[in-house]
């Protein structure tokens, strides 16, 4: 177990390498840099300021600077935001987007999970139909239509929640993001529980607790639940770090201050040092939680051993 | 573009409407508003001025979103008239330009304080327009200051020369090509200082008569000044053999922050030289690039003076907090000379960029006004009647650009067809703009009229197209003929940039029956592709004044001049106004 730990975190250096350089050749590809605009600069002001962020020097030297920064866990300063460092944003934004991912993701497992339960024990009836119907609805619409149609209804319409901006935790501006984000996991989730309930109910030991005569409300919390959310569990894991990670679009609809936000911006703002920072910030979350996952796989499932 | 005077125009009109509209309007019909009409709370305005601002420091950015902010923030000698744009006074309680606009001199006002109490006075405008010229300092607007003597070659980093034999520095009219400068030809700062009741229509009060010894290096000719780089130097002395003589064996000094023609005269005034006559000089005044900073503050506290934990500001407003993408609070300033007339307590400024997401907080009631053009251009048909919208003229361009170099656009008719063949007065009424023929609209300066331009009419642009080789048997117009994959039309993807386009799109294939592709393309590399011509066909450029002169338009001229379309001021008549 713990040979396999030490082998996952070293590969986590080489993984983290690639992935940085890929980012800073694709920065260095895309046309324009942090300070091409639709007006031209004066020739000696572009001088000046390339002299400042010392982009006068050559590519190896740049480079390696990216990489030693890297290794030491500080990814210099903002081209674009004056005076700000990288490490800064990126400890302002994660706030916002962890808070907004777990929240969506506690959201995703309460609703998903009664809904998939219900489905599974009226199976066929027009409770099923209905979860299910919703479920479809939630993976096949994307958030940045689902987002604005929320405020729609709930922020322009009936003016329950705010339409968009943040207000910390808890507070009602939470609700409309939270939710966007949460449709498409609650649709997972439901769906992944009624199939693993519906496989439990069938099997035998089910059928041996009915038969001790406990109550049907017994049997499916006590038994069948504990079977039938085993793919859940395995799902859940991946999701939380998607759902930390992933919530750039639904940032951008309502204009949320979290890590995703800034990831955009910092794209079209050609901001390198900014962009490269988020990249190895969120490279290194999904590593670290798929090895969360895969070390508490070995916990759940004692058919797993590494 | 940066700050433009109208713009704040705009900002104070759509204020005092909502003012108006929350105050009186409560019982109104919601129908005809588009926003909640609930008075609000406290005396706050909260007001989207676009994204995540680079840096609140009002000399290092160019663009829109900062400088409103910084306009709440800082103040300069003068500031724009709300109606007119023109400089009015403002720390500078008034000022007298010498007889050809080449010398300024500024009278300060005594009772102009920092948001720390500090008193404000000359020395911290001269430290504040040389820390904006230095290379450090990396200012985008840097040459706006560069009017003003040296300034240029200070930002540039550039050198003179001095001969250490005879301890005098070369100086410029010697070296001039051509024709050598004539002393009459030269602005009054540059000549030997005579009085100043000769010098000046209304002779500047107290002590500003003083001929200091910086007085007198301002008014001697001109220095040569030549890149610092040997590699640069050395194409500019390549090309002129006298001057080539003339700098061998002699030193070059770097030009120093203390050459540029700014001075303290006394604690009160100050004198700004110029190298050239520009009588626009004092309408770029408040602009955000010469509003007072806190020497002792960005000494101090480095890139960091801006934190609202360390910054001190001159303006009406101070800053309360910045969180950052979230909100930037600002909070009346007490020290400010004229807080007695500043009514709100407070601003907070939503650092958002979507249009979608500014309306609806706009409709929730959560936002009083923003800032222009972030009504989608597809709502304006249903928001633009209604009672809180706001309709205030804008000195802001859009104009499309032919690329001259290759394709069918290489063609000075087919240029004139696609011109021709558009109805600039529907596009106008259909948006609310005015239809432009040039790049100065009408009324921006009494007695400058717009030229004429090609009129609208498609059976000329096709009788054009046919000349161009575009045509059937009989010699008509044929648009099977012509190609329209050569052409594409390419646009930064702003939603209003893209509704104008599919409109122009649309004449194109109802009045000539070709049918041209848009070409979205994400910002930068957008403005990429233009600059290096790398596109087919046609691309869209907008700008907006800075400040009022006839100046201000002048860089774009000169760009595309240099870059786009060399035939553009033979076929000027594809641009128009945009407001709101």
């Amino acid at each position: 177990m713990l040979r396999f730990i030490i082998r996952r975190v070293i590969v986590i250096v080489p993984m983290l390498f690639i992935i940085v350089s890929l980012t800073w050749v694709l920065v260095r590809l895309a046309p324009g840099n942090f300070y091409s605009g639709e007006k031209k600069l004066a020739p000696a002001v572009e001088k000046n300021l390339r002299e400042k962020y010392g982009l006068d020097k050559p590519w190896y030297v740049q480079y390696g600077k990216v990489l030693k920064n890297i290794g030491r866990f500080d990814f210099g300063n903002s081209l674009k935001y004056e005076g700000q460092s990288v490490n800064q944003i990126l400890l302002r934004g994660l706030p916002v987007s962890a808070t907004l991912g777990i929240t969506a993701y506690l959201i995703a497992l309460l609703v998903g999970i009664i809904m998939g339960t219900l489905a599974a024990l009226k199976p066929n009836s027009w409770l099923d139909y209905a979860s299910m119907t919703l479920a479809m609805l939630g993976i096949s619409i994307p958030n940045f239509v689902l987002g604005p149609l929320l405020v729609l209804l709930f922020s322009l319409t009936l003016f329950w929640f705010p339409p968009a901006l943040w207000n910390g935790f808890p507070s009602k501006s939470l609700v409309l993001p939270a939710l966007t984000l949460s449709a498409i996991y609650i649709a997972y989730i439901a769906r992944l529980t009624r199939s693993g309930m519906l496989e439990v109910m069938g099997s035998d030991y089910i059928r041996t607790a009915r038969a001790k005569g406990l109550s049907e409300r017994q049997v499916v919390t006590r038994h069948a639940l504990r079977g039938g959310l085993l793919p859940v569990v395995s799902f859940s894991g991946p999701a939380l770090a998607f759902l930390i990670t992933g919530t750039v679009v639904v940032e951008r609809v309502f204009a949320l201050p979290g890590l995703g936000n800034y990831f955009i911006n910092a794209c079209f703002n050609r901001d390198e040092p900014l962009i490269i920072g988020i990249v190895a910030f969120i490279a290194i979350s999904v590593l670290v939680f798929n090895l969360l996952v895969d070390i508490s796989y070995a916990f759940i499932d004692p058919r797993i051993r590494y | 573009m940066s700050y433009s005077a109208s713009r704040l125009r705009t900002l104070s009109i759509t204020l005092i409407g909502c003012l108006i509209v929350a105050g009186c309007a409560a019982s109104a019909k919601n129908s005809i508003f588009f926003g909640k009409t609930e008075p609000p709370r406290d005396n706050i305005l909260r007001y989207v001025s676009g994204s995540e601002p680079e840096t609140i420091d009002p000399q290092i950015p160019n663009a829109q979103n900062e400088a409103r902010i910084c306009l709440a923030l800082y103040e300069g000698l003068a500031e724009y008239d709300p109606k007119t744009s023109e400089a009015i006074p403002a720390l500078a309680e008034r000022w007298e330009v010498n007889k050809d606009s080449s010398e300024f001199v500024f009278h300060l006002r005594h009772d102009g304080r920092f948001s720390n109490g500090d008193p404000i006075t000359a020395r911290d405008f001269v430290y504040t327009i040389r820390r904006g010229l230095t290379p450090e300092t990396g200012s985008r607007t840097a040459s706006f200051a560069y009017p003003i003597k040296y300034a240029q070659a200070f930002n540039e980093s550039d050198v003179l020369v001095f001969d250490s034999a005879t301890k005098i520095y070369l100086l410029e009219k010697d070296f001039e090509e051509g024709n050598s400068q004539t002393l009459a030809a030269m602005p009054l700062s540059s000549l030997p200082f005579k009085s100043i009741a000769e010098e000046y229509p209304v002779a500047p009060a107290g002590n500003s008569a003083m001929d200091t010894a910086f007085h007198q290096f301002m008014h001697s000719p001109a220095r040569l000044v030549l890149p610092k780089s040997e590699k640069d130097r050395k194409k500019i002395l390549d090309k002129n053999p006298k001057l080539n003589n003339a700098v061998a064996g002699k030193q070059f000094v770097p030009v120093k922050a203390e050459d540029v023609g700014v001075e303290a005269v006394d604690d009160y005034t100050l004198r700004i030289s110029l190298s050239q006559p520009a009588p626009y000089f004092i309408g770029m005044m408040p602009h955000q690039f010469f509003r007072v900073l806190h020497q002792k503050t960005i000494e101090k506290f480095g890139p960091a003076w801006t934190d609202a934990a360390n910054i001190v500001t001159s303006g009406p407003f101070k800053l309360e907090s910045w969180k950052y993408y979230d909100r930037i609070v600002v909070t009346r300033n007490p020290m400010y000379w004229d807080a007695g007339n500043v009514k709100l307590d407070k601003i907070i400024f939503y650092l958002l960029a979507e249009n979608t997401t500014m309306m609806s907080l706009y409709k929730a009631g959560e936002l009083d006004a923003t800032y222009n053009h972030t009504v989608p251009s597809a709502w304006l048909d249903v928001i633009g009647p209604l009672k809180d919208f706001m309709d205030a003229p804008e000195a802001a361009i859009d104009y499309y650009n032919f690329n001259t170099t290759k394709g069918p656009t290489a063609d000075v008719r087919v240029r004139k067809a696609l011109n021709m063949s558009l109805d600039k007065k529907a596009l106008a009424d259909w948006r609310h703009v005015k239809a432009l023929t040039a790049m100065t609209p009408d009324g921006i300066f009494p007695g400058y009229p717009q030229p004429k331009g090609d009129p609208f009419d498609p059976e000329k642009a096709k009788r054009l197209l046919a000349e161009a080789g575009y045509r059937d048997g009989a010699g008509n117009f044929d648009p099977k003929k012509f190609d329209a994959t050569e052409i594409e039309l390419i646009t930064n993807p702003d939603s209003n940039n893209l509704s104008y386009a599919e409109f122009i799109l649309a004449q194109w294939k109802q009045n000539l029956g070709v049918t041209i592709q848009l070409r979205p393309m994400e910002a930068k590399t957008f403005f990429k592709a233009q600059s290096a011509l790398d596109y087919k066909g046609v691309s869209r450029t907008g700008y907006a004044a800075d400040y009022t002169s006839r100046c201000s338009t002048k860089p774009i001229a000169q760009s595309i001049i240099s870059n786009v379309i060399n035939y553009w001021l033979r076929l000027n008549n594809c641009c128009w106004t945009r407001s709101p």
